[in-house]
């Protein structure tokens, strides 16, 4: 209890410090993490958004494929992904193992489902009424389009902000494709693993607390916007 | 005629939920389209606001047989607005809720302007312009649905029980509205109502569906539902 609580104490000092360490361990999870949501949002929302728009053959079959790839564990996509960059591999050639676009790559594999899914829910929700009243005022597909995608903005917003907060806390695919290599792929998750293996807890309980603390700003943020769509 | 079914049915699976051999509708009249709920009354008005596909039939429309192609019944639609029994209005602004359709039909925002502000004057919702729509009674809202159908001009207009769940005052708003419209515009109107005074007093014909079916029209009407 003791050791906890002076770790506690020196973490505190520490993230008030600003230690450079801290704070370069931090960028690089928020850099990695924002960059793969960025694109996991740039490809999950539209596919999100025409799966629950659009009338297709398999429609139930793909909601099914992408709600399974929601439950898949990181370090599968870490060894799938190792499969594809590693030296002697197809994209071997790259130079893309243990760098951060290596990570950027897994994680995109981890949250675009989530961010497809749950825009999928952000959109069924959507009062079939705003279709309909768009299509009699005279609005083309797109346009119609345009106005079911606005209702729905704050599920999808939601859904973006999820997938972030699934990826920042994420270990597996960090640690397997980025190498925990310091100021370069080291992120909050791997240096916390790593400082636990050499039994130094203060740096790891300071990190700890600064997840925590983004994972409630996270989860405020994700909660504003769920009430915003329920509202 | 303006319109002019033959034979349409429309199912859903196995189930017929329309079946009309034939039907007339005459340009600047006002329908009313009587019949008890599950009677096909809002599949008729799907249909004849193009939202509806009839399963089998042909419908002509200002003498022309209508092309079910989604670009053909996309320029039917700016032609023929349906109000639904429950409208919904879009999130914004009383203001955005009737400029929707005309910004659709590149209508210039200056025009928009003075198009807006005579159709809420119309629906007696002028105060109401920079109201959140999502903020409005059940009333105002249906008042605001009809101006933002009422703002694209169309040639025909077709209300689902437009003063269903209503207070008097709304009601009369609303029946006065849609005879001030027809009087002035010459616009074509159907309403469905279970409201024998509505008929009595809006509409010049009557349409009576009862199991899918066209059962009466005009005067028969009257008889059969009294």
């Amino acid at each position: 209890m003791e050791l906890l609580v002076d770790s506690f104490l020196s973490a505190i000092l520490l993230i008030f410090s600003l230690d450079t360490e801290v704070l370069s361990i931090v960028w690089v999870s928020l850099k990695v993490s924002g960059i793969s949501t960025f694109f996991a949002s740039l490809m999950g929302v539209p596919l999100g958004f025409l799966i629950a728009y659009g009338f297709f053959k398999g429609k139930r079959i793909l909601i099914i494929f992408l709600n399974t790839m929601l439950a898949l564990p990181t370090v599968v996509i870490g060894l799938f992904v190792y499969s594809f960059i590693s030296r002697r591999s197809i994209l071997g050639s790259l130079d893309l193992l243990y760098t951060q676009k290596a990570i950027v790559i897994g994680q995109i594999i981890l949250i675009l489902p989530v961010v497809a899914t749950l825009t999928i829910a952000a959109i069924s929700r959507i009062d079939e009424r705003y279709r309909k009243t768009a299509m009699t005022l005279g609005a083309n597909r797109w346009q119609t389009a345009c106005v079911i995608f606005r209702e729905a903005r704050f599920g999808i917003v939601a859904a973006v902000i999820a997938a972030f907060g699934r990826v920042i806390a994420e270990v597996g695919i960090s640690m397997m494709l980025g190498g925990n290599a310091k100021g370069f792929t080291r992120t909050m998750t791997t240096a916390m693993a790593l400082e636990y293996d050499k039994g130094e807890f203060i740096l790891a309980v300071a990190l700890g607390i600064i997840l925590l603390v983004l994972s409630f700003a996270i989860n405020l943020i994700f909660n504003f916007f769920q009430g915003r769509t329920r509202a | 005629m303006l319109y002019v079914l033959s034979k349409i049915t429309r199912k859903y699976g196995s189930r017929t939920v329309l079946d009309i051999p034939l039907m007339e509708i005459e340009k600047g009249k006002i329908y009313a389209l009587l019949g008890p709920n599950g009677a096909g009354k809002t599949t008729l008005l799907n249909i004849l606001g193009f939202l509806e596909v009839p399963t089998t039939g042909d419908i002509l429309y200002r003498s022309k047989t209508v092309n079910f192609s989604e670009s053909s019944l996309q320029n039917l639609r700016r032609e023929v607005v349906m109000i639904d029994q429950h409208p919904i209005l879009f999130t914004g602004t009383v203001y955005k809720n009737v400029e929707f359709g005309l910004k659709i039909r590149r209508i210039s925002q200056k025009k928009r302007g003075i198009i807006i502000e005579e159709t809420l004057d119309l629906v007696g919702m002028s105060a109401f312009v920079q109201a959140q729509a999502h903020r409005l009674s059940g009333g105002e809202t249906q008042r605001v649905a009809l101006a933002r159908a009422l703002a694209v001009s169309p040639e025909v207009l077709l209300c689902d029980e437009p003063t269903s769940n209503l207070d008097v005052e709304n009601q009369t708003a609303i029946i006065n509205t849609l005879k001030q419209i027809n009087e002035q515009r010459k616009t074509t109107i159907m309403f469905t109502t279970h409201y024998m005074y509505q008929v009595s007093s809006l509409a010049h014909h009557t349409f009576f569906l009862d199991h899918c079916k066209l059962t009466a029209t005009q005067a028969e009407s009257f008889k059969l539902c009294r």
